[in-house]
């Protein structure tokens, strides 16, 4: 079964998944699948598969190539990106507020760039990071426009016929976020030669 | 200390029961019948309240996630793929978007969800996972290499 398998798959060269799977489920198109599909033998697609590495190289190319074009024509529509921040993880656009809560150093008018960016998006094309995209791609500008105090939150506990009453206040600290900007710098696919250094400051 | 009123301030003179019961029934403003007049219930019903309040903050945060993952199975069905083959297929690619962003990402970008579940049948097909089979794979959109760890 093995070497009649592989002999068929010699015979057609750039076989891809789809189309071994389709050619054994229809015989007749070629004489050696006749053979195969008898009483004896599973019609079930094989579990290993073929694998034209050229052809997938190239269609990965045309993919990041259009998405490269929309970028360098600036025909992209508004970007959203997923950013991680503090634990947690937002989907931002621009012009968005955040509100990121409990201790976080920076201060109010602080223009801070959000780095861990796990998907950014547009109409035409999404870009997934594993588990972040390539850093410096997608560019997040933000604003840090106020540090607050929440409003106060009653922490009571109470057991009934226990004499047991206890009361807490407390506030959580507030940072907002304005988005001002999430745009793409440079190209999908080909990272600057130096890299680390795209939101150093010098 | 300065009363706006002439009535607040005879009330500042004597013991402070007044002002005791007072800051309960500013909490019981709302509530209606004799909870908001009669102290003795007011008070029975304010600390319910606050209990409850208190114990909100946390049920709450478990009702957000059920509401995340029912949105999430939602959008599983409509791409015909289990949300645990789903998050294990996310997961082994290194896509690390938590359940939050999953549920507003099948909400509001119907594309780049689909997208997403692309790449985990993609993944699930190729470990061998339960729930997809060969019958809903996907037109070569995701190739082996790309998503094996360089």
């Amino acid at each position: 079964m093995g070497t009649l398998l592989r002999q068929i798959i010699k015979n057609c060269e750039h076989l891809s998944r789809l189309s071994i799977s389709n050619n054994l489920l229809k015989p007749g198109n070629s004489p050696l699948l006749a053979l195969i599909a008898t009483k004896r033998y599973s019609n079930v697609p094989t579990p290993y598969e073929v694998v034209d590495i050229k052809a997938e190289e190239k269609s990965n190319k045309e993919v990041i190539n259009q998405v490269n074009q929309l970028v360098k024509d600036n025909n992209i529509s508004r970007l959203f990106a997923v950013v991680h921040v503090t634990g947690k993880q937002f989907k931002i656009t621009e012009g968005d507020v955040i509100v990121i809560e409990g201790y976080w150093p920076p201060t109010v008018g602080d223009k801070i760039l959000l780095d861990k960016v796990l998907l950014a998006g547009s109409t035409d094309f999404t870009l997934i990071g594993r588990p972040i995209v390539q850093k410096g791609l997608v560019r997040v500008e933000a604003t840090v426009i106020e540090k607050t105090l929440s409003h106060t939150k009653t922490h009571f506990r109470k057991k009934r016929r226990k004499q047991y009453m206890r009361i807490n206040f407390f506030r959580i600290q507030q940072t907002y976020l304005r988005i001002n900007k999430v745009c793409i710098n440079g190209e999908v696919n080909n990272p600057p030669e130096v890299r680390g250094l795209e939101t150093a400051i010098f | 200390m300065v009363f706006t009123t002439v009535v607040n301030f005879v009330r500042s003179r004597g013991p402070d029961e007044f002002w005791r019961k007072r800051k309960i029934f500013k909490l019981a403003a709302h509530y209606i019948g004799r909870r908001r007049n009669c102290y003795s219930i007011t008070i029975r019903n304010v600390h319910r309240a606050l209990v409850y309040a208190t114990k909100g903050r946390k049920l709450r945060k478990e009702d957000m996630a059920n509401l995340w993952e029912t949105r999430i199975k939602a959008g599983c069905e409509q791409h015909d793929i289990p949300y645990e083959t789903l998050r294990e297929g996310l997961t082994r690619c290194d896509i690390l978007v938590n359940r939050k962003t999953l549920s507003e990402l099948a909400c509001w970008e119907p594309y780049t969800f689909k997208a997403l579940t692309d790449v985990a049948r993609r993944r699930a097909l190729d470990d061998g996972l339960k729930g997809v089979t060969n019958e809903n794979d996907i037109d070569r959109i995701i190739t082996r290499g790309s998503l094996n760890k360089a």
